[in-house]
């Protein structure tokens, strides 16, 4: 684990969730963000004509941004989920949740260009769930446990390199969306704080899979 | 014993290259959809090659997120080319049209029940989707809705029956059994109209 031995740990049945420093700040980001996205109001986006002195503004559609809003926060409750939970399927399946909500959010935009992108990191989404399900598969089967407080103590055997290759690999598959910001399209959709939403998620999971692969 | 898993292992991979060999060499969006469902199985292989009761609980939220994610994807593929599945008018033949649906269904339903748990669910649940299809569905969302909802409440109860009575464990083995039945009775024939008239 980066930094010093978690403070508190909650095991619960199946369930286990430890907060050390590391992951605390990981949270409480997570959490601050979801707050904004539940409490501010959609950017109207300002399209300038050429050739004149005109602009004119986007409107966004009630049921629109409803929608949006949702997804944006069930993407922050899925980002702090990722970064607090101790067990390494929890862990998989969050990031999975990361990456559906990050092409809902995209996706409701009603722009053929905007849908015709989030459909192709949907595709790249769901293909990166194989990697990310196996990893976690083939570390249960080395090492017997998915609890990371039991993966830390060093007892258990060592994790293939390739294995956490592959972890790496569908954690980026998931959470990917800023890599599309080379397809303008995906990130010229309106609504300025649940965009947001999507870099930021993405990038705690990021911050998160490295203390992960650390840990393994 | 890992000499086994080894080639599982080789087996599983192998079957995902080819699926992600396809995946890059497909053009059309609507076979790269399907082809990525081939590759969910991948993933499900993998887990499977666990091979203990592990297995099994980790299989059962990877089929579910894998589900999610395909209905959200051909959504959005619905949305972004523009197609409007026209409400779908049952079968037009004349079997159909007379008890035969009504029978078959039933008779899978009440095998489904016999068998309960995830199993029976699935077998009542494709009763009742061939019901629907034979019949055409203008059938009341909420009561699906309702059972579900019922469904997740009986689990849930058998749950805490679990945690904190373990002596009563046969009872909350069945309510639980009754409770996923029911779900993915309800799940399953959701999926089967989930085509048809959208606003």
């Amino acid at each position: 684990m980066i930094g010093p031995v978690p403070y508190y740990i909650l095991e619960f049945g199946d369930e286990l969730v430890y907060l050390s420093p590391f992951t605390l700040t990981l949270f409480l980001f997570a959490l601050v963000f979801t707050l904004f996205a539940l409490l501010s109001k959609p950017e109207r986006q300002v399209d300038i004509a050429f050739g004149g002195d005109a602009y004119y503004a986007k409107e966004i559609s009630l049921p629109e941004m409803r929608f949006r809003r949702f997804m944006a926060i069930a993407c922050g409750l899925a980002s702090m989920g990722a970064v607090v939970t101790g067990d390494i399927f929890n862990f998989t399946l969050f990031i999975s949740l990361v990456g559906i909500c990050n092409v809902g959010i995209v996706a409701s935009v009603k722009n053929r260009h905007v849908q015709e992108a989030a459909y192709q990191y949907g595709v790249v989404a769901l293909s990166a769930t194989v990697p990310l399900f196996g990893a976690a598969a083939i570390i249960a089967a080395t090492t017997g446990t998915l609890s990371m407080i039991e993966l830390w103590k060093a007892a258990t055997p060592a994790v293939a390199p390739i294995v956490k290759g592959l972890l790496v690999l569908g954690v980026m598959g998931e959470g990917m969306a800023p890599f599309y910001a080379a397809k303008a399209e995906m990130f010229r959709a309106p609504g300025a704080p649940y965009v947001i939403m999507c870099s930021l998620s993405s990038l705690l999971i990021f911050l998160r899979v490295i203390e992960v692969v650390l840990v393994i | 014993m890992w000499e086994e898993y080894s080639i599982g292992l080789l087996a599983v991979f192998g079957a995902g290259i080819i699926a992600f060999i396809a995946l890059v060499r497909e053009r059309d969006d609507l076979h790269r959809l399907l082809l990525l469902d081939l590759a969910e199985m991948v993933s499900l292989g993998i887990i499977a090659l666990l091979g203990t009761d592990l297995a099994e609980a980790l299989i059962l939220p990877g089929l579910v997120i894998g589900i999610a994610e395909l209905l959200a994807l051909s959504q959005i593929y619905l949305m972004k080319e523009g197609l409007r599945g026209g409400s779908a008018p049952g079968l037009n033949i004349e079997v159909i049209e007379a008890d035969a649906p009504l029978i078959i269904s039933i008779l899978l339903i009440v095998y489904g029940l016999i068998l309960s748990g995830f199993t029976g669910g699935g077998v009542a649940g494709l009763g009742v989707i061939f019901y629907i299809m034979s019949r055409g569905h203008r059938e009341k969302f909420e009561i699906l809705e309702m059972t579900s909802g019922i469904s997740w409440a009986v689990w849930i109860v058998a749950f805490f029956i679990f945690m904190f009575a373990p002596q009563l464990w046969l009872l909350a083995l069945f309510l639980a059994a009754v409770g996923i039945l029911l779900k993915v009775t309800v799940k399953i024939s959701l999926v089967g109209t989930m085509w048809g008239d959208q606003p």
